[in-house]
């Protein structure tokens, strides 16, 4: 009953998901027994290159089968026609009908999604002008550029109205003005719809995700939102700013609760790594005053999604070793 | 009186509509789960990018090609003097040949594998089959659109091609409208013909195309299949001779088989009359036929004889392929069903 529950709260739902490719010693574990809980909002799928998120959302859009575990949309059995009519999936490099025109193409998933010509018009039309490509829908597919096929990718996963929008790495192959605008469309298209989406580059998951599921070698490596992700990585770094940094440093290399202390290159700052973080934070205020100095900072950095990723990513491979 | 009578229709209504469902419902149901709006989409965009203007054109000039050849062959015959019957006979054997052998023959049967073969396999490995098995269609119907598409198109193109025979072929001879009516049921039979022929290879081909990654594996298979059925086997029963026979070697000479069906359409439909010329032509062609030795008693010769070789009944060689074809559909989609779709 209570894991019937929790089914119901979530956008996508597995447990146990495997998928594995060959048999015998050809035999690949791409996706291994991974348990996905999406909840309503912006869910990003990090992960390298090679990680199984490819794999993964290809299992629930019902394109590969599952070797082991279940996938469910919305309580729906991932893969059934059902379930398919509450995802609008966007594959990883989208390939097109090129001879067809932008507005035939919408129109043309619009219907195998279940709208009639009339309402898949209509809405074909209502996207093509969200997406800034109304000028351009008599307009061949073939002779799109690179921002406006994955723009139109986007629009045919959204024409039949679905409830979950499943994105595998919907920046790719864009320049940075195109991966800004595709950006800030999902940004927008979230208070509609539920986003599953992968990417490799971290920062644009920062950008738009509350929650995140890292994925190394087709295992979750870690699955929660990004602010306690980052709280659970607090830093013990501190850095230090003022007129006399050359100075504080002297002193503060003396100290005993101090680890290791040193100005960076790169901003000049005093970079602090305390045994005692108490201290530290003690005896900044008295040393100012004592000085005489000017305080322009005193912080500690947050840490980037990429540099959380990479010391999960070596803490794993440590522990394997 | 009246309302003795509506009440009694009100009272038989009901019934006569439940017996209609328990016939109707299951089929209703059956062919919705396979057959819906969905599928006729799936069915109308694949019919337009198999059958463009451009390409129809092509493929009936190519169809056409060798018909229009015999057409023009001089008869020597005063088409004005003869019955109307007579006259189709006459047409009707000129386009006998060139109608099995390449119309709907070599031409037919290689426009319909290289049209289905690239429908699935050039889909999946292109990667557009993965954004279509995302949306909410099952892949039956995904299968079966494409299919239907290739089927309509086949279609078409045996109608235009069987009518524009008959035409051209009424018209060059005698120009007489009459002898195109008596002509029908020849191109009847062409056509029922052509709907088994289009049955079997669209199934063929699609189960190939379901089966390999690359189109170009499922065209060649179906090419080889189509220079086998007639041209290959046709040397290989001519030197073999008796062995052909003996050895059973007919049970695998699709050739053989198709020319049987072909006779048994003809046959039915009273099409054109037995003659020499047309069975000695499917005797070497198909192997329908064969000379046999009929001894005259009195004067002690042989007559010869064209007889049936009856391999197979007929109707036996057509209903073993429907039930190939068949079969071969509920491969092409099972193996779909199963098939995983990525890039």
């Amino acid at each position: 009953m209570t894991q019937k529950k929790l089914k119901i709260n979530y956008e996508v739902w597995s447990e146990r998901l495997t998928k594995i490719y060959g048999k015998g010693k050809e035999e690949l574990e791409a996706v291994s027994k991974i348990d996905l809980r999406v909840e309503p909002g912006i869910h990003g799928f990090l992960g390298p290159n090679g990680a199984g998120k490819t794999t993964t959302y290809n299992m629930l859009v019902g394109a590969i089968s599952i070797t082991e575990g279940e996938a469910k949309i919305r309580e729906l059995k991932a893969g059934s026609v059902a379930a398919k009519q509450l995802i609008g999936f966007l594959p990883q490099d989208p390939v097109f009908y090129e001879d067809m025109t932008g507005e035939g193409y919408l129109i043309y998933m619009g219907q195998l999604g279940g709208l009639q010509a009339k309402e898949a018009r209509r809405k074909a039309q209502e996207l093509l002008d969200y997406f800034d490509l109304f000028d351009a829908r008599e307009r061949e597919i073939g002779k799109y550029s690179g921002g406006m096929k994955q723009k139109i990718g986007i629009a045919a996963a959204l024409i039949h109205e679905p409830k979950v929008l499943i994105l595998d790495e919907p920046t790719a192959n864009l320049d940075p003005l195109g991966r800004v605008d595709v950006i800030q469309k999902i940004k927008e298209l979230s208070d509609k719809v539920s986003v599953f989406v992968s990417s490799h580059i971290l920062s644009e998951i920062e950008q738009m995700c509350e929650d995140v599921t890292m994925i190394n070698h087709g295992k979750i490596v870690v699955s929660d939102s990004i602010k306690k992700i980052k709280k659970s990585f607090v830093s013990n770094l501190y850095i230090l700013d003022t007129d006399m940094n050359e100075k504080f440093l002297e002193i503060l290399k003396n100290k005993d609760f101090i680890s290791k202390a040193r100005i960076e290159e790169i901003d000049g700052k005093i970079h602090i790594i305390p045994k005692d973080p108490a201290k530290l934070q003690k005896i900044i205020p008295e040393m100012l005053i004592e000085n005489k100095a000017t305080l322009l900072s005193f912080h500690q950095p947050e840490l980037s999604l990429q540099d959380i990723f990479m010391e999960i990513m070596s803490k794993k491979e440590d522990d394997e070793k | 009186m009246k309302n003795d009578q509506s009440s009694l229709i009100n009272k038989i209504k009901p019934g006569v509509e439940k017996s209609n469902n328990k016939v109707f419902q299951p089929l209703r149901t059956w062919f919705g789960k396979y057959i819906s709006r969905k599928t006729f989409i799936i069915i109308r965009k694949t019919f337009f990018d198999i059958c463009s203007l451009k390409k129809l054109i092509i493929t009936i000039i190519a169809m056409l090609f060798l018909p229009l050849i015999f057409i023009f062959m001089p008869t020597g015959i005063d088409f004005g003097l003869i019955s109307s019957h007579h006259a189709a006979t006459i047409i009707g054997i000129a386009l006998l040949f060139p109608a099995f052998f390449w119309t709907l023959g070599i031409a037919y049967t290689s426009i319909i594998g290289t049209s289905g073969s690239h429908l699935i396999a050039e889909e999946v490995s292109s990667g557009t089959m993965l954004i279509l098995v995302s949306k909410p269609i099952s892949r039956i119907k995904i299968f079966l659109g494409k299919y239907l598409a290739v089927i309509f198109f086949g279609m078409l193109i045996s109608f235009i091609s069987i009518f524009t025979i008959g035409w051209s072929g009424v018209l060059i001879k005698s120009g007489n409208i009459d002898h195109f009516i008596s002509l029908v049921p020849f191109l009847t039979a062409l056509y029922l013909y052509s709907v088994f022929i289009v049955f079997l290879f669209t199934s063929i081909t699609m189960a190939f195309s379901s089966i390999f990654k690359k189109s170009r594996t499922a065209s060649m298979i179906v090419l080889i299949l189509i220079i086998f059925s007639f041209l290959a086997f046709m040397i290989i029963r001519t030197l073999t001779g008796a062995l052909y026979g003996t050895f059973q070697i007919y049970h695998f000479d699709l050739g053989y088989h198709l020319g049987n069906v072909f006779v048994l359409f003809i046959e039915t439909l009273n099409a054109i009359p037995p003659s020499a010329a047309w069975l000695m032509f499917f005797g070497q062609i198909t192997g329908v036929y064969s000379l046999t030795s009929t001894i005259d008693p009195d004067q002690g010769i042989n007559l010869g004889g064209l007889d049936k070789t009856n391999y197979y009944l007929p109707i036996f060689s057509l209903l073993i392929w429907i039930l190939i074809a068949a079969l071969l559909l509920f491969f092409g989609i099972w193996s779909l069903k199963r098939r995983e779709i990525s890039v």
